[in-house]
């Protein structure tokens, strides 16, 4: 009832392209939009802002780099925080080495960069398949964090590797709030988000899925398989070095090479398992679900199970139920929350109805 | 060729393929052995022969699927020097497989739409964003699309995801994405495979049409030796990777060594 | 002269701690089709299990026993809990669905046993011996010894009894195993549990030679390289993979560490493998497969 269609009819093809069909679903993301942009700076507390929104936000772009490259493309991937490294650093010596560059052409270069290095490291895909794959992505990740603590010049010779962002603006608006970094995020991953929404029903994104469901079949089709690959590991590795490029300057502030180890890249990909390989709203759901799982676990362990579990195995706990919630996720709902967000949408269609 | 004993289309002297003593062993396995034949163009060309003879084998020579040891092949008065699955796909050649070789993720639109992939002109970052000459090309695609989905009678799977479908379905769906690229020269690895007496009926009708309506040189792998002689031109029959006969179907019917691989010989 | 000799040979036995992570790997492989990214942590798992029993008083072949028992559970439960549900599933579903493993078996075993480093004596003198002017740890050679021992034994299981006949049928085509009435099921639980056993072992060395602790579970890094050099489905792969990859990152470290920077370790088998893989897609021992369609 709540989700009709009735008297709602696709009269073009135009119509039928729409991300949004259903005037319901247009309302609904109107309203979600207006209170993330206005509602949410306003009322939410820094607490929340910096430490939950913020880190959310940059996860679920992450996520979305590395669903476009393995929930869409096939092309599994053990290296996503390697991009992000590499964005991260990458906006960081451009931001230091060009005098007045803008902080957004800072990130859209660090992107850049890591699009560039996502070919470097995707070209193993020409020629090798499946999970043999993970080799390639695995010396990303190790090499890029070697190079990053090795050589100097990329932190700026900082004797550790750390590199501090310098405060955000952005047109002469001082953003170096809570509010005002939630907000520069915020707009980052709306547009980015909406350019995503745009490739996967492109007929980039149904040439990523052919080469992702059958490749020889792909080929005889005349899909260009290296080239379409190769994008998909261009274009997700941009995502993440984006995603890395925030996570150092609208996060944290301060990172090392460290802080994108392979930890952070199983990070991204439980999110992705979670939330819904080959979608694009599992990736929020998904990210909700990584960030506020240790928040609620943590809580829980400090008021009901104070004197049961000592503090420190809060953290194995959360390593468990983590390792069970991946299989039970593979096991029962293997395309994630997004499927059961799917199945509450069929029912709000023909509520009270049952189908 | 010769053997061929219909009176020839005019305009159709050369022959729009040409296999020109092919051969291809698999690590000493011998598939295929210097086999020659050739399709004319507009006509429907059927490969027979026991199960192991190397039909399929050779289907992939043909669109570079495989690479011949020896051998070539001429396709529209051209031998390329390596043919590619890809390349042959741009010269015009469109084909299913035996096992339905779907993208089993998609929808059945979004599989149709994928085979027009080489006609597609606006490039990702145009389409993405959303320019008014990409948007009228997508409208032209999806037109093409739904042709070909109204032509099969399968416009009302449109959007059910081609896994969920059953298997005879999936073979139009095949079929459809395959003259989603509109192609020259349709390959077909049994397209009827596993059906019942209706279902070949109808895609029998379907290959007819094809042929007919969009003048489809059609070369197909079928077991049913009823549907072959019915619908074809002409005839090639193989029997352990060797050309045993070819020609028109009633000469290949009482031909000799056709019905000795088929019911054994006769002693 | 030898000075090479000495890392090369340094390298090559560190290698045979490779070959030992890697051996577990091929087994399960071999038999399902999973390409398991918990060995590592199933190492990690038996080592601080054996040795938080040594240290509270068990003797050393109870501690054994006991590990070894817990290692059989834990394998089964592996099947149990979580493949038997994953079956037909995709290749990379179940490597993800190891890493979930992976994630749970650290959890425990740091949970039951703390995260603080043990030290683990086997009882083995590692002291320098001179061998033909070359300087070798006798320690290192006493691992390879083990190693040697361990692959022997696992060979005539495969070759000599009905059990590995069986464990051959379920690698070369599963489908036609079931047919014959090989049962699935069992086999796989039999090479879970000759893995943990594996793993048990390669625990116990490891941890003599590094000390228990947490940085055991990466060792999983170190074997991928060696299989994909070696190839996934091949002991004698595993090995020689191993090897390879000892010596070649032993003799980097030396050689090339200088030039570029050290601490290349990480990175290099890596880029090795990826080369390896460029030259032969399906690792040395690996047979390619032809696709049809």
């Amino acid at each position: 009832m709540f989700l009709s269609e009735t008297g709602q009819f696709s009269t073009r093809y135009a119509d039928d392209r729409r991300v949004f069909r259903l005037r319901q679903a247009r309302l609904g993301i109107v309203a979600l939009l207006a209170f993330a942009y206005l509602a949410v700076p306003l009322w939410a507390s820094d607490y929340w802002l910096s430490a939950i929104l913020i880190p959310f936000l940059v996860l679920s772009l992450a996520g979305l780099g590395l669903n476009l490259l393995t929930g869409y493309a096939g092309q599994l991937s053990l290296g996503t925080a390697a991009f992000m490294a590499v964005g991260a650093f990458a906006a960081y010596n451009f931001q230091l080495r060009v005098e007045g560059l803008p902080f957004l052409a800072s990130f859209l270069l660090g992107g850049l960069v890591a699009a560039a290095a996502g070919v470097v490291f995707g070209l193993p895909s020409l020629r090798i398949k499946g999970f043999y794959l993970i080799v390639s992505t695995l010396a990303a990740q190790f090499l890029v964090e070697w190079a990053l603590t090795k050589f100097g010049w990329f932190s700026n010779f900082n004797p550790s590797g750390v590199i501090t962002a310098p405060p955000l603006s952005v047109l002469g608006v001082d953003l170096s709030s809570p509010a005002g970094r939630y907000l520069l995020t915020l707009a980052v991953v709306t547009v980015l988000f909406v350019v995503a929404v745009r490739i996967v029903r492109s007929d980039l994104g149904r040439s990523w899925m052919a080469v992702r469901d059958m490749d020889t079949a792909a080929a005889v089709i005349g899909i260009p398989v290296a080239r379409t690959k190769l994008l998909a590991f261009a274009i997700g590795a941009f995502y993440c070095g984006v995603a890395g490029s925030l996570w150092a300057f609208a996060y944290l502030g301060t990172v090392e090479p460290h802080g994108f180890d392979l930890n952070r890249s199983f990070q991204v990909l439980f999110i992705v398992i979670i939330g819904g390989l080959g979608s694009i709203l599992g990736n929020f759901l998904g990210a909700a679900f990584i960030v506020l799982l240790p928040l609620l676990l943590s809580n829980l362990g400090g008021s009901l199970l104070s004197g049961v579990i000592a503090p420190g195995d809060t953290e194995n706990l959360q390593k468990i139920l983590f390792g069970v919630l991946i299989i039970l996720f593979l096991i029962r709902e293997p395309e994630g929350l997004a499927s059961l967000w799917r199945g509450l949408r069929a029912r709000a269609r023909v509520w009270p109805l049952r189908d | 060729m010769s053997t061929v004993a219909r009176p020839l289309a005019p305009g159709a002297d050369v022959p729009l393929l040409a296999v020109d003593g092919i051969s291809l062993s698999f690590g000493g396995v011998k598939a295929v052995t210097d086999i020659s034949f050739a399709v004319r163009s507009g006509e429907i060309c059927s490969l027979i022969g026991p199960n192991g003879a190397g039909k399929s084998s050779l289907l992939n020579v043909i669109n570079g699927v495989y690479r011949p040891q020896r051998g070539r092949v001429v396709y529209d008065g051209v031998a390329a020097a390596r043919i590619t699955p890809r390349r042959a796909a741009r010269s015009g050649i469109a084909r299913t497989f035996q096992n339905v070789a779907l993208f089993k993720g998609m929808s059945v639109l979004d599989n149709v739409l994928t085979g027009r992939n080489l006609q597609v002109r606006a490039g990702w970052f145009r389409q993405v964003l959303g320019l008014r000459a990409a948007r009228e090309e997508a409208d032209g695609h999806r037109r093409k699309a739904e042709e070909i989905l109204a032509f099969l009678h399968i416009q009302a799977y449109r959007d059910t995801p081609v896994g969920k479908l059953p298997y005879g379905l999936q073979k139009r769906v095949e079929l459809a994405r395959a003259l989603a690229a509109e192609p020259r020269l349709l390959l077909l690895d049994e397209p009827m495979a596993g059906m019942n007496l209706e279902e070949k009926m109808d895609m029998s009708c379907f290959i007819l049409d094809i042929n007919r309506d969009f003048g489809t040189t059609v070369v197909l792998i079928e077991h049913d030796l009823g549907v072959v002689m019915d619908i074809s031109d002409h005839v090639v029959v193989l029997d352990y990777g060797r050309k045993i006969a070819d020609g028109a179907p009633a000469e290949v019917r009482d031909n000799p060594d056709v019905i000795a691989a088929y019911i054994g010989s006769a002693h | 002269m030898d000075f090479f000799l000495e890392v090369l040979i340094g390298g090559l036995l560190a290698g045979v701690m490779y070959s030992m992570v890697a051996i577990g790997f091929v087994l399960i492989f071999k038999a399902s089709g999973v390409f398991n990214f918990a060995q590592g942590s199933m190492v990690l798992f038996a080592a601080l299990t054996f040795v938080s029993l040594l240290e509270r008083g068990f003797a050393f072949w109870s501690a054994f026993a006991a590990t070894l028992a817990s290692m059989l559970v834990l394998a089964w439960a592996i099947e149990r809990g979580v493949l038997r549900h994953l079956v037909n599933r995709p290749p990379i579903t179940l490597f993800m669905a190891t890493l979930g493993v992976s994630f749970i078996i650290e959890g425990l075993a740091q949970l039951l046993w703390g995260a603080q480093v043990h030290g683990l004596d086997l009882g083995i003198k590692d002291e320098p011996l001179e061998l033909g002017g070359v300087l070798l740890s006798s320690f290192d050679l006493f691992a390879a010894g083990t190693a040697a021992a361990l692959v022997l034994a696992l060979s005539l299981l495969f070759s000599r009894t009905r059990i590995g006949l069986s464990l051959r049928a379920v690698a070369d085509d599963p489908l036609a195993a079931l047919a014959v009435g090989v049962r699935l099921q069992r086999i796989w639980g039999v090479v879970w549990a000759v893995a943990g056993f594996v793993s048990l072992i390669a625990g116990l060395l490891w941890g003599a030679r590094l000390g228990v602790q947490f940085s055991l579970s990466l060792v999983v890094l170190k074997a991928l390289p060696v299989l994909i050099i070696g190839g996934f489905s091949s002991i004698g792969g595993a090995i020689v993979g191993g090897l390879i990859v000892g010596a070649s990152e032993k003799l980097a470290e030396v050689y090339i560490g200088p030039l570029i920077g050290d601490g290349l370790e990480n990175w290099f088998p890596y880029v090795l493998a990826l080369l390896f893989l460029l030259v032969r897609p399906a690792g040395l021992f690996g047979e390619r497969a032809i696709e049809r369609v």
